[in-house]
């Protein structure tokens, strides 16, 4: 590996830097100058496609949903590793195809202990 | 690595265990499974330096006795979890899991060859610790201390990955001896990228073992954490840390002994003071063996600052004596507190001990014998554990250090002694308190380890 970098071999990430604080610093300065600036009570409600709002957001919300959702990205990003396994299958050969067994053997187990334990039952 | 493996699936089979009818299988299972890893440890024993896992581990003797170390302590706390028959709302079979998938993570610590491999076992050690901590669902104080402890570690581990990132970015690898090479070759010239990543490690790791100034966490989750935890988190997730701290200054930077050595004697000496003196003002048992344990992390950061040829030995050896007096501690504070427990609300102070020898002489003498030896008086294995931290010191010629840490442990005895006070002299109406006959052996043992490596610290070094 080459060490031997010099300080100046970075001056293309200082620029990059500079440029995206520039980036944000100019439009936020051009945008409250050029913009009419005109407030209110209508102006300032929160938009949600033209629906007057109701309530708070701040309301309880059953924890099954966050069961749900947690489960979903879990086994979402587990399924994830198949993909470049799939696409190595012939590489990796007999022991990419029993790590992955062991992978998916780990997985159900885990699945198969959601549905024990009752977590996708969602009449309780 | 076998203990890795095995307990990894064992952890499994346990939470399948939960779903029988009968909940009392657990408790003997777990143990089972304990031994088990404890036997399958000792199959790489003096194989020499055996490397697991496209190199990510390495196995050593040292590494085993750390294992080793790790796994009696747990032997003893799950035994004395008694199956948590007597909390209703305890989940015991995923309490049991957690426990066993966490010793895989301090496992992974204790012998990574891989910074990777570090940080994966950190994340599995703390994230269980995470959930144990706020296990006790219906308690306010038990959620508060989750709460607190998941931000502040999950800053430290992001501190920590940022250090890896830049020690991967000066040297070109992962791996400690690569990295050990490259520091040696480079000697004192190596990038300061280098110097900023190790200290950002370091950062991340100190908090782990709770050093000073990353301590803060500590009281809070210790006295919120239900005791049983407390007392995993302050014996595994500290040997295992310390274990991981050696590791990685002892195999990758001793070439640079000169640039760290500073900073650890300065967070070395603040932890000492810090963990001593606020121990002195607390009125609660609980608490003060939190700022304890923040104490002993100190007297073991100065066998990791000396880093002498003694060295290792004397962190083997005190996490070994700290461990079994500090699970002997809190097994007789479990029992007393739940005696004295008012309207629902344990009472942990220094007054619940009160009259304790009276009616209790066998609890008494455990309590007193785990003080004496944290406290590090001579006849117990703390006094030893002491006395080879502060030898690889003098070998290295760090005596200003030594004479902050002697004044230390003389504040030490006064606040190990109150509680030995409460119980020996005070009075109380503290009544029988019935011990079941495992929790007992325990108990036995705990105390005959640290009275009989007291008196004989070389059967130690004979077994290693």
């Amino acid at each position: 590996m080459n060490t031997t970098y010099l300080p100046s071999d970075f001056l293309p990430i200082v620029v990059q830097f500079g440029l995206a604080a520039g980036f944000i610093v100019l439009t936020m300065i051009v945008t409250h100058r050029i913009g009419p600036s005109r407030k209110s009570k209508m102006k300032d409600d929160p938009f949600e496609c033209g629906i007057e709002v109701k309530g708070d957001a701040r309301t309880p919300i059953s924890v099954k949903y966050f069961l749900v959702a947690i489960l979903f990205v879990l086994f979402d990003v587990e399924v994830i590793f198949m993909y470049p396994w799939a696409v190595n299958f012939q590489n990796l050969g007999m022991l990419g195809f029993i790590e992955m067994l062991v992978f998916m053997a780990l997985l159900l187990s885990g699945f198969y202990y959601i549905i024990r334990k009752g977590v996708l039952e969602w009449e309780q | 690595m076998y203990p890795i493996v095995l307990l990894s699936v064992l952890g499994i089979v346990v939470l399948f265990l939960g779903f029988m009818k009968s909940k009392s299988v657990l408790l003997p299972a777990t143990l089972l499974f304990l031994v088990l890893a404890l036997a399958s440890n000792f199959i790489d024993w003096n194989q020499g330096k055996v490397l697991y896992f496209y190199e990510m581990l390495a196995v050593n003797n040292l590494t085993l006795a750390f294992n080793a170390i790790v796994l009696v302590s747990a032997f003893m706390i799950v035994a004395m979890t008694r199956g948590f028959q007597d909390q209703e709302e305890a989940q015991p079979a995923e309490y049991y899991g957690i426990m066993l998938f966490s010793l895989v993570g301090a496992f992974m610590i204790i012998g990574y060859e891989h910074l990777i491999m570090l940080f994966v076992g950190i994340e599995i050690l703390s994230v269980s610790m995470y959930i144990l901590t706020g296990s006790d669902k219906s308690n306010l104080r038990s959620n508060e201390a989750a709460l607190k402890y998941f931000l502040m570690g999950a800053f430290a581990t992001g501190i920590m990955l940022f250090g890896i990132a830049l020690l991967y970015g000066a040297t070109g690898s992962f791996n400690l001896t690569d990295i050990q090479s490259y520091v040696s070759i480079q000697g004192r010239g190596v990038s300061y990228i280098l110097y900023a990543g190790l200290l950002l490690l370091l950062i991340g790791m100190l908090f782990k073992v709770s050093a000073a100034p990353f301590h803060f966490w500590t009281p809070d989750v210790y006295d919120g954490a239900p005791t049983i935890f407390t007392t995993f988190m302050s014996t595994i997730v500290k040997t295992a840390g310390f274990a991981a701290i050696f590791r990685l200054l002892s195999h990758s930077f001793t070439p640079i002994y000169s640039f760290w050595w500073i900073t650890l004697a300065a967070i070395t000496v603040l932890t000492l003071l810090v963990g001593n003196i606020i121990a002195v003002y607390q009125n609660s048992f609980k608490r003060m063996l939190a700022y304890s344990s923040i104490s002993h992390a100190g007297y073991l950061l100065i066998a990791v600052t000396s880093l002498s040829p003694q060295t290792e030995n004397a962190i083997l050896f005190y996490s070994l004596a700290y461990s079994i007096a500090t699970i002997s501690a809190f097994g007789v504070l479990m029992l007393v507190s739940k005696k004295k427990a008012l309207e629902g609300q344990v009472d942990e102070s220094y007054a619940a001990f009160n009259g304790l020898a009276a009616q209790n002489p066998l609890l008494a003498f455990v309590l007193a014998v785990s003080m004496l030896s944290l406290a590090g008086i001579p006849l117990t294995a703390g006094f030893w554990g002491k006395f080879f931290v502060f030898g690889s010191a003098v070998e290295r010629g760090l005596v200003w250090m030594l004479v902050v840490a002697v004044l230390m442990s003389a504040v030490g005895i006064y606040y190990y002694f109150r509680a030995i006070i409460a119980a020996y002299l005070k009075e109380g109406d503290i009544g029988k308190i019935r011990i079941a006959p495992f929790y007992r052996i325990i108990l036995v043992v705990a105390t005959a380890m640290t009275i009989l490596f007291g008196l004989a610290p070389g059967i130690f070094e004979k077994l290693l």
